[in-house]
């Protein structure tokens, strides 16, 4: 009897073994806290998305589509009314309605250590129509707000009400497709899956995210079969895991673009030398000879070992905003001595490029081969690279004159970086916080100021095009260099498919 | 001895109160860690809110003013990336790092000293030879290659080790169970190689140095077998700078394992420490060095009373 007991516990034993299906996925970087609204950034965006649900979703294509709200009319240019999905339940069993959704607002609005006012800015209000109806009100007309939403998680009230923000961090309470398990910072995560979630079961019953962050550890977890799926693999890797026939590998175009800013405003710039005295990038010419001397497809080919897209413009095609018909100037560096000659500095001059060592990949090499590029139409330039912590807070007081810096649209929509960025300066509008060179187009301001109350998305589209080709084509606000792109790599057990917007999400890995 | 400790006890506070001014200090002036925590969408009232609520728009000497009090109660202040206590989120990842030093620094103890003690008798011999050869690589091998030629060897290669991460753990160590042993072994290795070798050498180096003195000449005249005079007469001798020396090294290892830590991506403080400083999170990287510098502290402390057993002569 006891033999055929132990027997059969062995057998049950097996059988779980063989039927809990775990994902083990090698990321790049920890989730900086289990509370949804601490950080923007990516890496704990992708962790949590597997936790929580928003109103909104993107897809892979970072297209909106529904998730908690079923379905929504705008009866009114500033009125949104949002019908609740009703079968939903939170991990720990208590049921979702409109009381959640109001107390996540409100929260992600007032909590002042909130990383994501941002998105929630343009929200007057949200109030409850019934259980499972919301209305939320835009102080202006807000074509954008569908992709807002996506990033607010929706907390549960009922759990969260009275806790403290320590108690937050540590117990993500969500109604996403995973549950924590346990949570061990710079280890592991581990999560179960949510046998109640509303879009059904996903093919794996566990998920573990392990933060590898030396991308040696990270390539040499994924060649020993110790993951099932690493992130951001490095260009230097890419052969050892193409040749290798277990794996498969994995190219995404991302969001995010490489570009350089110019100071466009000071008539004396503090990092430039010219023979006249004056900051010669005030002139569009200096700046197109630029754009014209920079061999940008020899730094996707010897920098980015060809895992870089040289861009055109300031997003990419996912993005909402995208102009088809401008493309990029070929490199030409006759072409761009002859500019520098027209606009009076047939011998160029001196400048300092400043840029990151340790934010964008292969960041400081990337401005090394500007400066090289830059060489050979006269221009001198420095290369000042930095870690980002000082980069950021240098350009942030305009102690720069010429620098390289990222930025990624990753609302799906071209709105982010021309309202941050191209739009003249002003801190009371909330515009142009990164405009760091201090470019400024009247013409264009007025068209990003317009766009955003424009709710028509073929009209709007005309607009942030004609915003862009005013600033881009006709004043060379920047120079685009690349957009990156996301690299990953699986075992063949996997079936993977990389999201625009780089999360990894669990549910629809097979 | 009571006047010696509380002299003692003094100097450590103004070396610990020195030090959380200089990072306090130095983490100040290094940037603004609210510019790296909002994504750049971010308005800027945003920027001005957090600021606010982290207490980073107060003047340097209001901060530190508060963080002065807050210490005096124990409280070092919230991290401002994870949003949990500072000083919690050390301790957590302590045992970790503990663990890897304490078993590194063991192990080359257990096989350093004895190693040392065989190549000093017939330092000519080939066994000795051989030993010096390899304690010689020991010494000049760099870590991250020792760390990466392992998990290239049992990881990629042989598939025997797991290569990164903390097992499975149970009372505050994965040296208590199958599945933590198999993940300490790589990074023990890397971490006791050079460790090792040093002990080695300074062990073979003091017992040739005690060897040669008259006191052994007068025992072996006498007729005390030659064990008990390299074991007991000798060896004690050579001990006192060898336990200095493994005091210094053993707050080495807690203190930067970061090599080590970052290969095998192990959860300890070393990793902590270098993501703390790449974002600015200013409390956990003085709580850090806080702890840190009690460690050598307490170190020097227990080295120096080790001491006075060992040799009667600088008995206070």
């Amino acid at each position: 009897m006891r033999k055929f007991i132990i027997g059969l516990a062995t057998v049950a034993l097996l059988c779980s073994a063989v039927n809990a299906k775990t994902l083990t996925v090698g990321v790049a970087s920890d989730a900086g806290s289990m509370d949804p609204y601490a950080h923007n950034e990516t890496a704990t965006n992708s962790i949590l998305s597997n936790i929580f649900d928003a109103l909104i979703a993107f897809d892979k294509d970072i297209k909106t589509h529904p998730a908690l709200a079923v379905s929504w009319t705008n009866p009114e240019p500033t009125v949104w009314l949002m019908k609740l999905r009703e079968d939903v339940k939170f991990h720990n069993g208590s049921a979702f309605n409109a009381d959640d959704v109001i107390f996540s607002f409100d929260r992600v609005k007032n909590w002042d250590k909130s990383g994501f006012k941002g998105k929630v800015s343009m929200i007057d209000s949200v109030t409850k129509i019934d259980d499972y109806t919301v209305k939320i009100v835009t102080l202006k007309p807000y074509p954008i707000l569908l992709r807002k939403l996506t990033y607010i998680s929706i907390l549960d009230k009922e759990t969260l009400e009275g806790k403290s923000d320590q108690w937050i961090g540590l117990n993500p309470v969500g109604t996403g497709p995973y549950k924590i398990t346990s949570w061990s910072k710079g280890d592991h995560l581990k999560l179960d899956a949510n046998l109640d979630y509303w879009q059904g079961l996903g093919v794996y019953d566990k998920v573990v995210f392990k933060p590898l962050s030396n991308n040696a550890t990270r390539v040499a977890a994924m060649l020993s079969n110790a993951v099932d799926i690493i992130d951001r693999v490095p260009v230097v890797d890419v052969n050892r895991i193409k040749n290798n026939d277990k794996l498969n590998f994995f190219v995404q175009p991302g969001l995010r673009l490489i570009y350089l800013q110019m100071d466009q405003d000071r008539d004396k710039s503090p990092y430039i030398k010219s023979h006249d005295g004056k900051n010669p990038l005030k002139d569009v010419r200096v700046r197109r000879a630029l754009y014209y001397g920079i061999n940008e497809d020899a730094i996707v080919k010897f920098i980015m070992k060809g895992f870089a897209k040289p861009a055109a413009q300031l997003s990419p095609e996912a993005v909402f905003g995208y102009d088809p018909s401008i493309k990029r100037v070929e490199y030409n560096p006759e072409k761009a001595k002859a500019l520098l000659a027209e606009a009076g500095y047939p011998d160029g001059f001196e400048i300092v490029l400043d840029s990151p060592n340790n934010r964008y990949i292969n960041d400081s090499q990337i401005a090394q081969a500007v400066a090289s590029s830059l060489a050979k139409i006269g221009i001198k330039v420095k290369v000042n690279a930095t870690p980002k912590s000082t980069f950021f807070k240098e350009t942030g007081k305009l102690n720069t004159s010429f620098f390289l810096i990222g930025w990624a649209s990753s609302d799906g929509d071209a709105s982010s970086i021309l309202d941050g960025v191209v739009h003249t300066h002003d801190a009371d509008k909330g515009y142009g916080r990164y405009n760091r060179g201090r470019f400024s187009s009247p013409k264009a301001d007025k068209l990003i100021e317009e766009s955003a109350g424009i709710m028509d998305p073929k009209a709007r589209l005309k607009v942030l095009q004609e915003a862009q080709r005013i600033a881009l084509v006709d004043e060379q606000c920047f120079i685009p260099l690349h957009y990156q792109v996301d690299i990953y790599a699986s075992n063949k057990k996997v079936k993977f498919e990389p999201r625009t917007d780089s999360r990894i999400w669990a549910f629809d890995i097979k | 001895m009571t006047k010696y400790i509380l002299n003692r006890l003094f100097h450590s506070a103004l070396v610990m109160f020195t030090i959380s001014f200089i990072v306090f200090f130095i983490m100040f002036k290094a940037g603004d860690p609210v510019e790296l925590m909002l994504p750049p969408d971010a308005t800027q009232q945003d920027v001005i809110e957090m600021r606010a609520a982290l207490g980073l728009d107060k003047s340097f000497i209001v901060q530190y003013q508060k963080f002065l009090i807050n210490a005096s109660h124990g409280n070092l202040g919230n991290s401002f990336i994870y949003g949990q206590p500072a000083l919690d989120i050390v301790f957590e990842r302590m045992p970790a790092t503990l663990e890897l030093a304490v078993i590194a620094m063991l192990l080359s103890i257990i096989i350093g000293v004895p190693l040392g003690i065989i190549s000093s008798i017939k330092p000519n011999s080939i066994v000795s030879r051989v030993i010096m050869f390899f304690s010689l690589a020991g010494i000049s091998v760099p870590v991250f290659w020792t760390g990466m030629i392992l998990v290239l060897v049992f990881s990629v290669i042989l598939g025997v080790l797991p290569s990164s991460g903390r097992g499975d753990v149970f009372l505050f160590t994965s040296a208590f169970t199958w599945d933590g042993i198999k993940h300490l072994i790589m990074p023990v290795l890397t971490l006791s190689i050079f460790q090792l070798a040093l002990i080695l050498r300074l062990t073979r180096t003091g017992m040739m140095e005690v060897l040669m003195q008259d006191y052994i000449k007068l025992a072996a005249a006498k007729g005390v077998p030659r064990k008990v005079i390299v074991y007991y007469h000798a060896l004690k001798n050579t001990l006192i700078p060898l336990i200095t020396v493994i005091g210094i090294q053993f707050g080495q290892l807690v203190a930067f394992t970061i090599v080590t830590e970052t290969i095998f991506a192990w959860p300890g403080t070393g990793k902590l420490i270098i993501d703390s400083i790449q974002s600015l999170d200013r409390p956990i990287v003085v709580a850090y060095l806080l702890v840190i510098s009690f460690l050598f502290v307490a170190i020097n402390f227990l080295v120096d009373v080790l001491y006075t057993f060992v040799d009667p002569r600088v008995r206070v």
